[in-house]
């Protein structure tokens, strides 16, 4: 009996303690893709970390569902109180313009920036190019040949030949696939020639021969493909957008207390600088920015200027940019 | 229990109502998927729901002239044989459990609801059906919450901070 | 030799062998459980073993994974609630045998036969998975195409007693599968404007709801009737009965592996096949399909446990997921440092034997588990009804709302269990239903992957189908398995072909 009368008050408390002391409750995760993919291993692998630091659990769940769109939909219609994270991929960033959804991350509070992808070009080892000069050069002289893999209006691979397709005038059949991984499978088996994908998703079928690397979307050579020149050698149009690539971050409602705020990214400044987590998203290819506050808000208006823009002018976006008051890249 | 009711050679009543409302659904689909992409190419993405909905359209119409052809079955009615009051009323409580889950929250509603339906189906004492309702929420509970970490609708119900006092409360 | 030495890793160290056990039989349960699916408890287990060693954590998810393919039958035979999608097929047949009292039978045959299964998964991984995987990849669009077609064609299977009913209800599935946004143009598709349409209406949520649900508001018209005793005398299949299905389950388990190895497709897909497979090839059932013909149980729950080791051969030899389940492993890989790809068994020569070891360590906790505890399981069709059918109905919203923490999918699955039940009454089939769901996405978006690649030309669609010997021969079984199955090939082809061949 006086068990249960401690118990009572110490919930009649617990509201009021809630407030003063965060997290005195468990954690929740909202990520916004499947598991098994890409956002889904960086998350978990950060979690466990985070835990450490926050000294609380962090239950993880999968709401998959519109791009991401009902996983960010569902965190902003909870209570800003930070006990409901948004982990999510870059996809919010496009949402106005392709008229998915009517907030993006510049409505919501940046815990952290994990890490930044960086996109490349593979092919099938038979086709007949090499690099990226070769590439643009065969598409040219066979119009509507070459078989180019993407993942959909507004996935990696539609922005980056977007890009290419601002510079020079490319003509190549489109086959859209769901996600980079069946796109790389049929890759292997010669469904596809071409694929666009970030470079974390190909890198041990590159390492292995099983595709080769025509393009490196960047302003600078990367460690981990030591003969591949960026593509801007080939193309200095490029640069204006670069670097450009597709990025992991947590978010919270805005109007989440300063107090928890300042908790969770401190948890997360501390878990994304833990040796395992760093290895891990070296080894993948990811570049790790581990940033909050104005480094975040800076970091994610140059990826939405330059991506809607982009779209804008591949002629696929459904609202102008201007619209929603995104500024055009320099 | 299925494959006598499929085997019957009659018509039951309700069932022309059933599958003339399944040619309107369908037309309704095949409107629907031709607005899609209309009869542009056969990449399309209307290009299979098309095709889909005319199977549906076709395939409803055979099975309605089917029907028609089949003689009316004999001492059955509606109410009492194809959709008896029992029936109904589980639907409805169900449908009430779908609406309230949310906003009470997941332990809340179940709770009621598994009593109501137990009470109303096995009709022993509330005492029997409290108890049995109780067990079975646990462990229901136990799995999907504690072992599975699926976060059921919490409502009105502050699980969480139950769940952390509990913790708190074990670990001192 | 070496190979040996990490075959037996498992085997030898207690506290793997013990994980093992223990992630087998926490699979069975998870496989069990409408809305738990595997994948999900995989995940949540890599971070529950993140600070594990690799070794540990492989075991207790290998473990899950086994377990779990194979308990998705147990609720398929006890509720007519399949677990998982790969136990759809197994409903069909097994239901109507623990109708009959035949639980206790039909778990027992069901088990046995999905450790064989298992088995011949495991094998041909072991023997011949470089091959398999190179053949894997080169299937192109058009050859999944036909695949969904081939599967489609169920339909005639599934049907019962009038096709018309089961075209009708394999049409809709197929047009339920199109709903939300359009993975290749992002279009939508029947979402009339609705966010929560976007990403579909989930397969597991049709399924209870057509399965579960209808069933169990049909079982509320006989509240009256006494419960069906199940004799739990004979649990341990016949050896008899083992020895006459054996052919028929090593050809299905091969189909399992087979279509688990490809990208594409899953267990789900192959225990279908198996399902028609076994319908086509068995001449006279001693008891018709779909009022519990033992050959309909055994040749699903053959293939999606044969495939569990199909899943496994891209996986290890190319990174290339087999299923959602080995696309969650190549996840927990990553997290504990290792390198899934092409270069994994290069980098890691010890990770391919100690795989299979475990795999096999689980398939025979599979059979230990699955035998004992059997007659507890039948118990729970002994409940009242009254008890169990509000029960049912309580686990079916869980689980349906498990599947993606989203309360639609209660409202799906209620609408599907009342839909449901209407058809059932008025002799429509809902199996079918399941099937077009399934093969929706593969159909559709392959079917128009192969248009694109041709340019939009129907004439080189079918130039290059037989420029490929694998495209022509999934085309010409298409070819003989429609004319077979319709009267057009028996009142008419037949004996026109064969004339010589019949008496005079």
């Amino acid at each position: 009996m006086k068990k249960t009368i401690a118990l009572l008050a110490a919930l009649s408390l617990s509201s009021t303690v809630a407030l003063a002391d965060y997290p005195s409750k468990d954690v929740q995760g909202i990520i916004q893709w499947g598991a098994g993919g890409s956002t889904d291993t960086v998350m978990r692998s950060i979690a466990p970390h985070v835990e450490d630091a926050l000294g609380t659990d962090l239950i993880l769940t999968n709401r998959t569902g519109g791009v991401g769109a009902i996983a960010t939909k569902y965190v902003n219609a909870k209570k800003a109180d930070g006990y409901t994270l948004l982990m999510g991929a870059e996809n919010p960033q496009m949402y106005k313009v392709l008229g998915l959804a009517k907030i993006d991350y510049s409505d919501m509070i940046a815990i952290n920036v994990l890490a930044r992808g960086t996109p490349v070009l593979v092919a099938n080892n038979d086709a007949p190019f090499n690099n990226m000069q070769e590439f643009l050069d065969y598409t040219k002289a066979n119009p509507g040949k070459v078989k180019l893999g993407s993942t959909g209006k507004g996935g990696l691979a539609s922005i980056v030949l977007a890009m290419l397709n601002s510079q020079v005038d490319l003509n190549y059949i489109s086959i859209p696939y769901n996600g980079d991984g069946p796109a790389l499978t049929a890759l292997q088996g010669g469904a596809i020639d071409v694929m666009p994908v970030v470079l974390g998703a190909s890198l041990e079928s590159i390492k292995a021969g099983r595709m080769k690397v025509i393009g490196l979307i960047d302003k600078e050579a990367n460690d981990l493909l030591p003969n591949v020149p960026p593509a801007t050698d080939t193309l200095p149009g490029l640069a204006r957008y670069l670097p450009w690539g597709p990025f992991f971050g947590v978010f919270v409602k805005k109007g989440t207390p300063e107090d928890a705020v300042i908790k969770l990214q401190s948890a997360f400044h501390s878990a994304a600088t833990s040796p395992d987590f760093v290895s891990l998203m070296e080894k993948r290819g990811f570049t790790i920015l581990n940033i909050a506050g104005e480094k975040a808000d800076t970091f994610l208006n140059s990826y939405r200027s330059t991506s809607s823009w982009l779209v804008d002018e591949a002629g696929f976006s459904k609202y102008s940019p201007e619209k929603f008051g995104i500024p055009k890249p320099q | 229990m299925s494959s006598q009711l499929s085997s019957q050679k009659v018509r039951k009543p309700g069932e022309r109502i059933f599958c003339l409302l399944l040619i309107v659904v369908s037309i309704f689909l095949f409107w629907q998927a031709y607005q899609i992409a209309g009869f542009s190419s056969l990449s399309s993405s209307g290009a299979f729901p098309l095709a889909a909905s005319a199977t549906m359209v076709l395939a409803s119409c055979v099975v309605f002239v089917n029907t028609l052809k089949l003689p009316a079955a004999e001492g059955i009615q509606f109410f009492r044989h194809c959709l008896p009051p029992v029936v109904s009323i589980i639907m409805a409580i169900i449908l009430l459990y779908a609406v309230v889950i949310d906003s009470l929250g997941f332990i809340l509603s179940s709770f009621v609801f598994l009593f109501v339906c137990i009470q109303l189906l096995y009709r022993r004492s509330p005492l029997f059906t409290l108890a049995i309702s109780i067990v079975s929420l646990i462990v229901v509970y136990i799995i999907f919450r504690l072992v599975f970490q699926v976060v059921l609708p919490e409502g009105i119900v502050p699980e969480r901070e139950i769940i952390a006092q509990i913790t708190s409360w074990w670990s001192n | 030799m070496d190979a040996l030495h990490f075959f037996a890793t498992s085997w030898l160290s207690p506290e793997l062998l013990g994980l093992t056990a223990l992630g087998t039989f926490l699979g069975i349960y998870v496989g069990a459980i409408p809305g738990l699916s595997v994948t999900m408890a995989v995940s949540i287990l890599i971070s529950f073993t993140f600070s594990w060693d690799v070794n540990n954590a492989l075991c207790l998810m290998v473990g899950v994974y086994m377990g779990g393919v194979y308990g998705g039958s147990r609720t398929a035979i006890l509720l007519n609630i399949p677990g998982a999608p790969s136990a759809i097929a197994t409903a069909m047949d097994g239901y109507p045998l623990a109708k009959k009292g035949l639980a206790g039978e039909a778990i027992g045959l069901s088990t046995v036969m999905s450790v064989i299964g298992g088995f011949v998964g495991i094998i041909v991984l072991a023997l011949a998975a470089p091959t398999v995987s190179e053949f894997a990849i080169t299937f192109q669009p058009r050859d999944y195409m036909m695949l969904g077609v081939l599967g489609i064609m169920l339909v005639g299977s599934l049907s019962g007693n009038s096709l018309a009913k089961g075209i009708f209800a394999g049409a809709l599935g197929l047009l339920i599968g199109t709903v939300g946004l359009d993975p290749m143009s992002a279009e939508e598709r029947f979402t009339f404007g609705v966010v929560e349409l976007w990403d579909g209406i989930n397969p597991v949520a049709v399924m209870i709801g057509m399965f579960g649900v209808s069933e169990a508001l049909h079982q509320l018209h006989h509240m009256d009737k006494a419960v069906v005793k199940q004799k739990i005398s004979r649990i341990i299949p016949k050896l008899s009965d083992v020895k006459k299905y054996l052919p028929l389950s090593l050809q299905t388990s091969f189909i399992g592996v087979i279509i688990g190895a490809l990208p594409g497709t899953g267990g789900d897909i192959a225990a279908l096949m198996a399902y028609d497979h076994a319908k086509r090839t068995t001449k006279n059932p001693k008891v018709p399909f779909g009022e519990g013909a033992k050959e309909g149980l055994i040749a699903p729950e053959s293939a999606n446990n044969a495939a569990v080791g199909g899943a496994y051969i891209p996986m290890l030899t190319l990174g290339i997921p087999g299923d959602a389940v080995t696309a969650v492993f190549i996840g927990a890989l990553f997290i504990h440092g290792l390198n899934p790809g092409p270069m994994l068994l290069v980098e890691q020569p010890q990770m391919f034997w100690f795989t299979v070891g475990n795999l096999t360590l689980a398939n025979i906790f599979v059979l230990i588990f699955g035998l004992t505890g059997i007659r507890l399981f039948s118990k729970i069709v002994e409940c009242p009804k009254g008890i169990l059918i509000p029960l049912i109905f309580l686990l079916s919203i869980v689980g349906a709302y498990a599947i993606n923490n989203a309360v639609i999918d209660i409202w799906w699955m209620f609408a599907f269990g009342v839909f449901g039940y209407f058809m059932r009454l008025y002799g429509f089939p809902v199996g079918p239903v399941i099937l077009g769901v399934i093969l929706s996405s593969l159909t559709d978006e392959n079917w128009r992957r192969a248009i694109l690649t041709e340019s939009g030309s129907l004439g080189n669609f079918f130039a290059h189908i037989f420029t490929s010997p694998l495209s022509s021969v999934l085309f010409l079984s298409i070819l003989l398995i429609f004319f077979s199955k319709t009267s057009l090939w028996n009142k008419g082809l037949k004996p026109l072909l064969f004339r010589t061949k019949q008496k005079p």
